[in-house]
């Protein structure tokens, strides 16, 4: 963009913050520079200007100067909506902002964090990185459409995108995003599925192209009480059921993560294992051969037996 | 709010207006530093300075005008108020810092009560900032890493060395080992810590979310700190036949095919470091999964299942 048209955009804003009154767009065009051309063109400069503002998130407050008398309306920027207040912070708060900002280090919000951090470095208060402890979180999620899907379920749009199926096909999919969230490492989209009419849980790296706005915003009602990770917790990772799991002494480490260990000889810990899905607990089962040994429930002992003896026959 | 959607052409229009406020607060800062904090050049971050410099308030005399100066490689800012509070932050800029903030309290230490209320407040101040029920629907789960990240970027930074606790997945063992920590990368959204390591004496790369503890040590410099003496591990060639279940072979193999190349019934050909965890992720899917060659491998495989429904048959 023209550096004329930005320092017009860069005058209008600091005439507006400073104004302590409306000014009507013939003020404006009088006393701001940058306004030049017929009638008509500073008419349509103006427009545009106003719109370019308000796309960049300043908040133009627009009032008619005498509502009985004249129709021409009057602008300002109001200061209190035009620059961040958090309050009062201290040196320790605006170092665990910048920690929070850190996190997002080549990850998908990168740059909105960078310009955040930029902003808070504005406010001139010294960080205090020595009242905090030692913490270094990080924020793994790549996908290019984390922006795209958190704009949609801001604004109730309906997405469609093409998903890898179990089977490794491509399916379309058309759904209304109720939430993401993020468990044991992998980020979901939660939301209602179009063609399945069932909410349903897409894992973020299988979406496989660039998510499509189908619709208008509000193209569906709010869910104003989803709770995504709750949901998430509630179906792939609810781990209701549970199952008596003899583990080798010294083995078995992944299992034993949430295990609870009723006895122990010299060679086996029996142990209590809460699971969710009880494929993938049985894939986790297998993975540890015979360091693993399922009791109960029976329903869960035979899938496993009934799985060796397919691995069995398999390799003959 | 509004957002800025990008590449509007608007970025330099924003960074105009959040140049002003950072120089306020950073009287005096080399020319390159301000460059590398809002990511351009410093022949681009000259041209936005001469910009700010013809801008000001109506009149436009040197008594409205911004002052700055700049050509001593230094900058500063003065007769400036108008502008010199931190804009409001944008939608993705409030999530950033949620989501960053969420992620540092999971990390923390549940018993720091006074960090965890902080990090609370925070969360709530940001949250009136934006007209938007996204950060209630956009959740991360916590990684716990933090700590052990921590840990291993101070010694990276300092050049020293940390004793950690390291869950082997292809042997199932927790092993106790210095390492002299060179660099973090990260493939398929998992961490990964390059680093030498005195148990092997090689240099070796660790999964960051299977490093169980870390804390500094007090072992100096790496006994041969020379990476192209990486000893890159012999990689074993195999041939699997695929029944079903093609997108979990694909993300656990780490096969990077077209969807389409991958049918059932398909034999493909994957490589691994270790045989153990070849075998054992094979074993994981229970026979739909089986391996063709090598022979000898495939004996050892049966021979797993057949100990293991043993076990099974044991306790019948």
């Amino acid at each position: 963009m023209a550096s004329r048209k930005n320092e017009r955009l860069i005058n209008l804003t600091i005439a507006l913050l400073a104004t302590k009154r409306y000014l009507t767009k013939s003020e404006i065009f009088r006393t701001i520079e940058g306004y030049e051309g017929t009638a008509e063109s500073k008419e349509r400069m103006f427009e545009r200007d106003k719109d370019d503002l308000r796309r960049i998130g300043i908040v133009i407050d627009v009032q008619g100067v005498d509502p009985g008398f004249e129709d021409e309306p009057g602008y300002r920027i109001h200061p209190d909506a035009y620059s961040l207040n958090l309050g009062e912070l201290n040196g320790a708060e605006v170092a665990l902002l910048s920690l929070a900002a850190e996190a997002w280090r080549g990850a998908a919000l990168a740059e909105p964090a960078q310009s955040a951090l930029v902003k808070l470095r504005s406010l001139g208060i010294a960080s205090d990185f020595d009242a905090l402890p030692n913490l270094s979180p990080k924020l793994n999620v790549q996908s290019h459409n984390f922006v795209p899907l958190t704009r949609a379920i801001a604004d109730q749009i309906t997405v469609s995108f093409t998903y890898t199926s179990a089977q490794l096909e491509e399916e379309r999919r058309t759904v209304n995003p109720f939430g993401l969230g993020s468990r044991q490492g992998n980020w979901y989209l939660v939301g209602h599925d179009k063609v399945r009419a069932d909410t349903r849980t897409f894992r973020l790296d299988r979406i496989v192209d660039q998510v499509e706005f189908t619709a208008k915003k509000g193209s569906f009602p709010v869910e104003p009480t989803f709770d995504v990770l709750a949901f998430l917790d509630s179906t792939l990772f609810d781990k209701r059921q549970i199952a008596e799991v003899s583990i080798r002494v010294g083995r078995g480490h992944a299992l034993r993560g949430d295990a609870q260990i009723i006895s122990s000889d010299d060679e086996f810990d029996l142990c209590r294992i809460p699971y969710s899905q009880e494929s993938r607990f049985v894939d986790s089962i297998l993975w540890h051969g015979d360091d693993a040994i399922v009791h109960e429930p029976i329903h869960l002992r035979n899938k496993i037996v009934e799985r060796l003896q397919a691995l069995v026959s398999a390799h003959e | 709010m509004n957002r800025n959607t990008p590449h509007s052409g608007l970025e330099r229009t924003e960074r105009l207006l959040d140049l002003v406020p950072y120089l306020a607060t950073h009287q005096g800062i080399p020319i390159e530093e301000l460059a590398r904090e809002f990511g351009v050049t410093k022949t681009q971050l000259t041209e936005d300075l001469y910009t700010l410099w013809m801008c000001g308030l109506p009149g436009y005399t040197a008594l409205e005008l911004m002052d700055l100066s700049f050509d001593t490689g230094y900058v500063s800012i003065s007769n400036a108020e108008t502008l010199a509070r931190p804009r409001v932050l944008n939608r993705d800029e409030v999530l950033a810092l949620i989501l960053g903030l969420e992620a540092l309290q999971g990390d923390a230490d549940s018993h720091d009560t006074e960090l965890g209320e902080t990090i609370s407040q925070l969360v709530s101040k940001l949250i009136g900032l934006v007209d938007t029920s996204v950060p209630q629907k956009v959740k991360a789960g916590t990684t716990a890493l933090s700590i052990q990240r921590a840990v291993i970027e101070s010694a990276i930074h300092s050049r020293g060395s940390v004793v950690i606790s390291y869950h082997s997945i292809s042997r199932d063992e927790v092993s106790t080992r210095v390492i002299h920590p060179l660099e973090f990368s990260m493939s398929n959204e998992i961490d990964y810590i390059l680093a030498f390591c005195e148990l092997t004496t090689s240099y070796r790369t660790f999964r960051l979310d299977r490093i169980v503890a870390a804390k500094p040590s007090e072992v100096a410099s790496p006994t041969s700190p020379h990476l192209d003496s990486v000893i890159t591990a012999e990689r074993i060639p195999l041939v699997l036949n695929v029944g079903s279940r093609l997108r979990d072979v694909a993300e656990r193999f780490n096969l990077d095919v077209a969807p389409q190349a991958l049918k059932s019934g398909t034999t493909l050909k994957v490589e691994s470091f270790t045989t153990d965890w070849a075998m054992r992720e094979i074993m994981s899917f229970g026979g739909e999964v089986s391996l063709e060659s090598p022979q000898e491998l495939r004996k050892s495989l049966q021979d797993r299942a057949l100990r293991a429904l043993n076990a099974y048959k044991g306790l019948v």
